[in-house]
């Protein structure tokens, strides 16, 4: 099942935010963030709508600047757009005019079709590849998006709620097929999340951010595979959840 | 199925093949004076000898010289401005206000001037068609470049696009589908202008045949131009049909069926 393509990546990116902080207009969404995140890791970052999580997730891409501190990656600052780093967005923003296949291999040379087929294979639509992305359903769509960054052998991938728009069905399939890549690729993982439990089977470790600040820093110590009605993994879910409710807004 | 993609095909042209009897009835019977409507087999008739006298043809190919080279010099140019208006900010500032209080001048109302600087000659109708044109593919150019999705763009960022990739794999293919709005809009104005144009003052042309044959009061001549007008402007609709059907397989609005 597993293909060659897509191969355990030996230097895995290290991420350091060093007392980062952003604005818009006079509201500070960020302030004073420091966060290190070890390589090879997979962190959740959880919290509630307007927390700056999805602000936070953009900072560490290099789609913004932050206007305090700075992002590092492997300790070197970090300002523009990364080779390195690949994002999943909500929506799958695959090109409507471009086959499956080529949408994969966007941003690649044309050489290259034998990965991107392989990377289909990987996320189990190779039968797509031939398809427009209008007739696939929303997870297919977000397979092929997971396919495409895959693809790259990105050092660190960031995932800014992709799975938000889908059933709950789909979703627990796509956690699973991304632990799975996960486990086999081994590339630094940032999933920004609303969903608690979601970020508790998937993460290592999982960070609460409230007020533009971190308000908790869990590890989440559980065997692989998970299972979700695994009472430790209850409990800390439970744990979180009360902490994000019972902060006064 | 197969009776109703039969009829499909067909029923588009059922109105007109009524409309065509019906007239043939009516001046078989002498409600419609000949003078003013001649019968359709007259039409076809002088069709027959103007086209054997090697008129019809020289007309049509002077009419269609002109409409080309006034579609590919305005369509070209209304193409690039609206291009570069699009992608620009700098150029939007500086050329769009311009842009725009030339395209609220009726292009047909500078004739006049047009003789003027051109005489009667085949420059000052290709300017006329150029003008015409310019502005719906200019508009919808630009109106298509402009609405480009962010959020694409931002992706392709994200996934290592240079500017020149990020161009012609999101942000064209993107405006493609406003971009053929326009030149549809474009041939229908190319043919009206091309009408009044060649009424002028021409010694070829539809345009030409139409107004000569007035003069003699031939009334099927003139009915024969006009017919000629409305197949090249559905061979020139049909044209873009093609072009859509070939380019947006992808858009669900445009299927193959």
């Amino acid at each position: 099942m597993a293909t060659q393509a897509i191969s355990k990546n030996s230097s895995n990116l290290a991420l350091k935010l060093e007392q980062v902080g952003k604005k818009f207009g006079d509201l500070a969404v960020l302030e004073d963030l420091n966060l290190d995140i070890e390589p090879g890791t997979f962190v959740a970052i959880v919290g509630r709508s307007g927390c700056g999580k999805s602000t936070l997730l953009r900072l560490i891409s290099g789609l913004d600047q932050p206007d305090t501190g700075a992002v590092y990656y492997d300790g070197q600052v970090h300002r523009r757009l990364n080779g390195g780093a690949r994002v999943m967005f909500q929506e799958a923003r695959l090109l409507p005019w471009k086959k499956v296949l080529d949408n994969v291999c966007l941003g690649l040379c044309k050489q290259r079709k034998d990965r991107a087929l392989a990377a289909l294979q990987h996320v189990g639509l190779e039968a797509k590849a031939d398809e427009w992305p209008s007739v696939l359903s929303g997870g297919q769509r977000q397979r092929v998006a997971l396919a495409r960054a895959l693809v790259h052998e990105p050092r660190l991938l960031l995932l800014d709620e992709p799975l938000g728009a889908l059933d709950a069905l789909t979703r627990i399939e796509m956690q699973r097929l991304i632990e799975k890549i996960w486990l086999e690729t081994g590339f630094t993982a940032l999933l920004v999340t609303h969903d608690i439990a979601e970020a508790v089977a998937l993460a290592d470790r999982v960070i609460l951010l409230d007020g533009g600040k971190i308000d908790l820093d869990v590890a989440i110590d559980l065997p692989r595979p998970r299972h979700r009605d695994h009472p430790r993994a209850i409990e800390l879910e439970e744990a979180i959840l009360q902490r994000v409710l019972n902060k006064p807004e | 199925m197969i009776k109703l993609k039969w009829f499909g095909g067909v029923a588009g042209w059922l109105l007109p093949a009524a409309l065509i009897a019906a007239w043939a009835v009516a001046v078989q019977n002498s409600w419609l004076s000949s003078q003013i409507l001649p019968a359709p087999i007259d039409i076809v008739r002088s069709a027959i000898n103007l086209a054997a006298s090697g008129e019809l043809t020289a007309n049509i190919a002077a009419s269609a010289v002109r409409a080309g080279w006034g579609l590919l010099i305005g369509g070209g140019i209304g193409f690039l401005l609206g291009l570069l208006n699009g992608l620009s900010k700098t150029a939007e500032r500086l050329l769009d206000t311009t842009v725009q209080m030339i395209r609220n001048v009726p292009h047909l109302a500078l004739i006049p001037l047009v003789i003027i600087w051109f005489g009667i000659g085949e420059a000052g109708k290709v300017f006329l068609v150029t003008l015409g044109v310019f502005f719906p593919v200019y508009a919808n150019t630009y109106h298509g470049i402009k609405t480009s999705d962010p959020q694409l763009i931002e992706m392709g960022r994200v996934y290592g696009l240079n500017r020149w990739q990020l161009f012609s794999q999101i942000i064209f293919p993107g405006a493609l589908p406003s971009i053929l709005v326009g030149l549809r809009y474009a041939l229908g104005l190319m043919w009206l202008t091309l009408i009044v144009a060649e009424t002028i003052a021409t010694s070829s042309g539809i345009g030409y045949m139409a107004m000569n044959a007035r003069e003699f009061m031939k009334t099927d001549v003139v009915v024969l131009a006009i017919l000629i007008y409305a197949l090249l402007g559905k061979l020139a609709d049909a044209g873009v049909h093609f072009l859509e059907w070939r380019v947006l397989q992808w858009h669900p609005g445009f299927k193959r069926r």
